[in-house]
């Protein structure tokens, strides 16, 4: 079952108000089915134009991009991909339960046969008692937790994350790594992770890939050999940190 | 405990006390142009008295104004979405959108009561007031949607539909329903303005325009309070409505603005051809609709048959001279007017940053005569001031000065507090805190209100003519009706419109410029 994601040669270039920029320049990269790759780079280097474009939300300016070897509109119309960003775009007429089942409703899925999925998902993410409340009534964390179980509801095979814990605290943060981890095993979806978490990267991904920006392109990608499941032990390690430390030479440009 | 704790109706009832009991006074000595204003106790006396004439004129008016407001914001819904589905639908039909929004109702009034029967004038002129106002609401609502959201929904394959149907109606829902409270008075208005141009028994406008002529002041004053009335009373059902939808689900997080566009700018051509055909719309639309209602070419111009009325026939140069005259009089008024309306408000505006408590005291005023049919109100004005040229200055400072007002003060109340703070930290006093952040802030709703007041300024200028002094456009369109000189009731009606838009046009250029330059974006 391949369910990878693939740029060869991506170039997108932006022009607005007379101004052209580069925000990626001949990009290739190659995820490997149920691998889990983390992004990480200056803002503005092109992190989540890579994301757009393997969502279908944008199209690249030359070179192809393949998710589960499909064009991103269709592997997207297929259910196959999930996605939450840093913020939790909830909408805010709808309850938890109802936001979660968002995807559900756009590909045509019968809601009927994900109820248990749903509550599954709800317990998941630790929001047991919330299912009829509205976003309004929730806290920031709790609100970022029923976007990730968004992301979720469809059982993806790829699932693609930009900054999903960007607003958190750090103690949150690393809670909600560790679940990430845990679900990540238990589905074995092919991730792409957007961070600006040097720690959260290494933690999380097997690999890390590194960019640089003006014009966006990646600089370097470092392999993460750490043995799974890694508890949070790990952050106190010499190894860990030693892998942290290449990361951010990488991000300084060495 | 001082007046400033009392919750916010109690003090709005306190001032509404307050302005009767003056009311009261001034009315019982007939302080007013003697007797031009009757006080509210006579006014309630008599509209008891005649409450038998009105059913029938409030349910015209009412018909007229309900089925123009059901069509009119109906047609204005879909042409939304439309616009904000596809945004080049928007920019062709740009022309046509800004000559609906500029045109002054009463030039078009009697060219509605010559092609059409019976009501049809009447929902003509109600809908064409919903329509811009609605139209926008549901383009601004429909695009400033969590475009996050909108995101989620395409990243599982759904495309413009289902991003509307899942989350930008709903989104929308509250900025729509506050168009429709706008609305609803201009539906009322746009009756009234169908009725004074003539046609049919009933009708609060026909009945206000036939005791003009009486000296009965009290009737006349009990008409406009229950035109103001109903208007009012549709006004806050809309608002309650939108309250109630609000509730508990409002948006979470500060919608992030997406950058879209970020491709190639359309070639020159096709841009030229864009902008071609956006000028064309309104003129083919105008000579479609002729065609199709079937109205004799006597009555209705088609635009060669203005224009071979305007410059060909041996008549003329006649035409041409009543017009520039007529003209001549009607554009330094309508300037004036509009000058001194927006520099008052611009002025009262920014002193609530020096004394919010006056302006907090003002500002319910000026938000109830939003709800008002101002215009329509114009023959009170005329029995207060008479037939004098002050007249046409008052009717068109006063239109002009609320909205104004309205939308400054509302733009002023969101200039950040810490905005302020910053100079006020570096020891500003109040005026230089005004120069540097409250004026340059206000900028965006100064240009805001200006492009609203142009079309209301002609409009208050032509009614005051017509009904009022006997100059300008307004005097020439209701003599031309008299005669039956229909090249000439065209001819006003497509000058100004074309001089309303063309002022409105002048003020989107200017504002482009001048907000580019500083960096600002203009205000809805
Ligand atoms: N729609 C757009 N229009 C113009 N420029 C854009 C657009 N989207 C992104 N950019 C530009 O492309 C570059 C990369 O953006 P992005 O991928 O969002 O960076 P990040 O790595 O911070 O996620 C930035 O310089 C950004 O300003
Ligand atoms: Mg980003």
């Amino acid at each position: 079952m391949a369910s990878g994601i693939a740029l060869r040669d991506v170039s997108r270039t932006f022009v607005s108000r007379g101004q052209t920029t580069e925000a990626l320049r001949s990009v290739s990269l190659d995820c490997a089915p149920g691998s889990f790759t983390a992004l990480i780079g200056p803002s503005g280097c092109g992190k989540s134009t890579i994301l757009r474009l393997c969502l279908g939300l944008d199209t690249a300016n030359a070179g192809t991009v393949t998710v589960d070897d499909l064009p991103p509109a269709e592997a997207t119309r297929k259910g196959i991909t999930g996605v939450a960003f840093q913020d939790a775009a909830l909408l805010p007429w709808r309850t938890v339960e109802k936001n979660i089942a968002l995807p559900l409703d756009v590909l045509g899925l019968s809601l009927g046969d994900y109820r248990e999925r749903i509550a599954e998902l709800i317990a998941l993410v630790g929001l047991n008692g919330f299912e009829k409340a509205l976003p309004a009534e929730l806290s920031g964390g709790m609100r970022q937790r029923v976007a990730i179980a968004r992301s979720l509801v469809t059982t993806p095979r790829v699932l693609f994350l930009d900054e999903p814990f960007g607003a958190l605290d750090q103690i949150l943060r690393k809670q909600m790594n560790i679940e990430l981890q845990r679900i990540w095993m238990e589905t074995q979806a092919t991730t792409l992770l957007v961070t600006h978490g040097i720690d959260e990267a290494v933690f999380l991904a097997d690999r890390v890939v590194v960019m640089a920006s003006r014009p966006g392109r990646i600089s370097r990608i470092i392999e993460i050999d750490l043995p799974r499941p890694r508890d949070p032990a790990l952050f106190n390690q010499e190894h860990f940190h030693a892998l942290e430390r290449q990361v951010s030479e990488a991000l300084d440009g060495h | 405990m001082g007046i400033s704790h009392w919750p916010g109706w109690a003090r709005a009832l306190l001032n509404l006390a307050l302005v009767l009991l003056v009311w009261e006074v001034v009315g019982q000595f007939q302080l007013v142009a003697s007797g031009a204003l009757p006080p509210p106790s006579a006014v309630l006396l008599r509209l008891v008295a005649d409450w038998y004439d009105y059913p029938e004129h409030i349910a015209a008016t009412l018909y007229g104004a309900g089925v123009g407001f059901l069509i009119g914001n109906l047609v204005a819904v879909a042409a939304g979405v439309l616009f904000a589905l596809y945004p080049i639908t928007s920019r062709v039909a740009r022309g046509l959108n800004v000559a609906i929004f500029a045109l002054p109702p009463i030039a078009i009034s009697p060219i509605l009561v010559l092609t059409l029967s019976d009501m049809a004038p009447r929902i003509v002129l109600a809908a064409l007031g919903c329509y811009f106002v609605t139209m926008t609401a549901t383009v601004v609502g429909l695009t400033q949607a969590d475009a996050r959201a909108v995101d989620v929904v395409r990243a599982y394959g759904g495309r413009k539909w289902a991003a509307l149907r899942f989350v930008q109606w709903r989104s929308a829902l509250p900025t729509i329903l506050s168009g429709l409270r706008i609305a609803a008075p201009n539906a009322v208005l746009g009756s009234i303005l169908a009725e004074f141009g003539g046609g049919g028994r009933w009708g609060l406008g026909v009945y206000l325009l036939g005791s003009l002529g009486r000296a009965e002041p009290d009737r006349l004053w009990g008409i406009g309070l229950v035109a103001t009335g109903i208007a009012a009373l549709a006004y806050f059902a809309f608002a309650a409505l939108a309250g109630a939808i609000n509730r508990g689900s409002q948006a979470v997080t500060v919608p992030s603005a997406v950058l879209s566009a970020g491709d190639k700018p359309r070639p020159a051509w096709q841009q030229a051809l864009i902008i071609a055909s956006s000028v064309a719309l309104p003129f083919a639309l105008w000579w479609v609709l002729l065609a199709v209602l079937r109205v004799p070419s006597m009555i209705a111009k088609t635009p060669p048959g203005l224009f071979e009325y305007l410059f060909l026939l041996p008549s003329a140069p006649i035409a041409q001279g009543k017009l520039l005259a007529a003209l001549a009089q009607t554009l330094p008024m309508t300037l004036i007017g509009m000058v001194l309306g927006l520099a008052l408000a611009f002025a009262l505006a920014l002193s609530s940053q020096i004394w919010p408590a006056i302006v907090r005291a003002f500002m319910p005023v000026a938000l109830v005569t939003q709800t008002m049919p101002l215009v329509a109100l114009t023959p009170l004005l005329v029995l207060m001031l008479g037939r004098g040229p002050a007249v046409i200055l008052w009717i068109t400072i006063s239109v002009t000065f609320f909205p104004a007002f309205v939308t400054m003060a509302q733009g002023l109340l969101q200039v950040p507090r810490a905005a302020l703070e910053v100079p006020k930290a570096y020891g500003a006093g109040i005026y230089k805190q005004l120069r540097l952040v409250s004026v340059p802030a206000s900028l965006p709703y100064l240009f805001a209100a200006t492009r609203l007041t142009v079309p209301r300024a002609l409009l208050g200028v032509m009614i005051a003519e017509w009904l009022a002094t006997g100059t300008g456009l307004g005097n020439l369109l209701n003599q031309s009706r008299g005669y039956m000189d229909y090249g000439m009731i065209w001819a006003v009606a497509v000058v100004s419109v074309l001089i309303s838009v063309l002022f409105y046009q002048i003020v989107v250029v200017v504002e482009r410029r001048t907000l580019g330059r500083l960096g600002m974006a203009s205000a809805e």
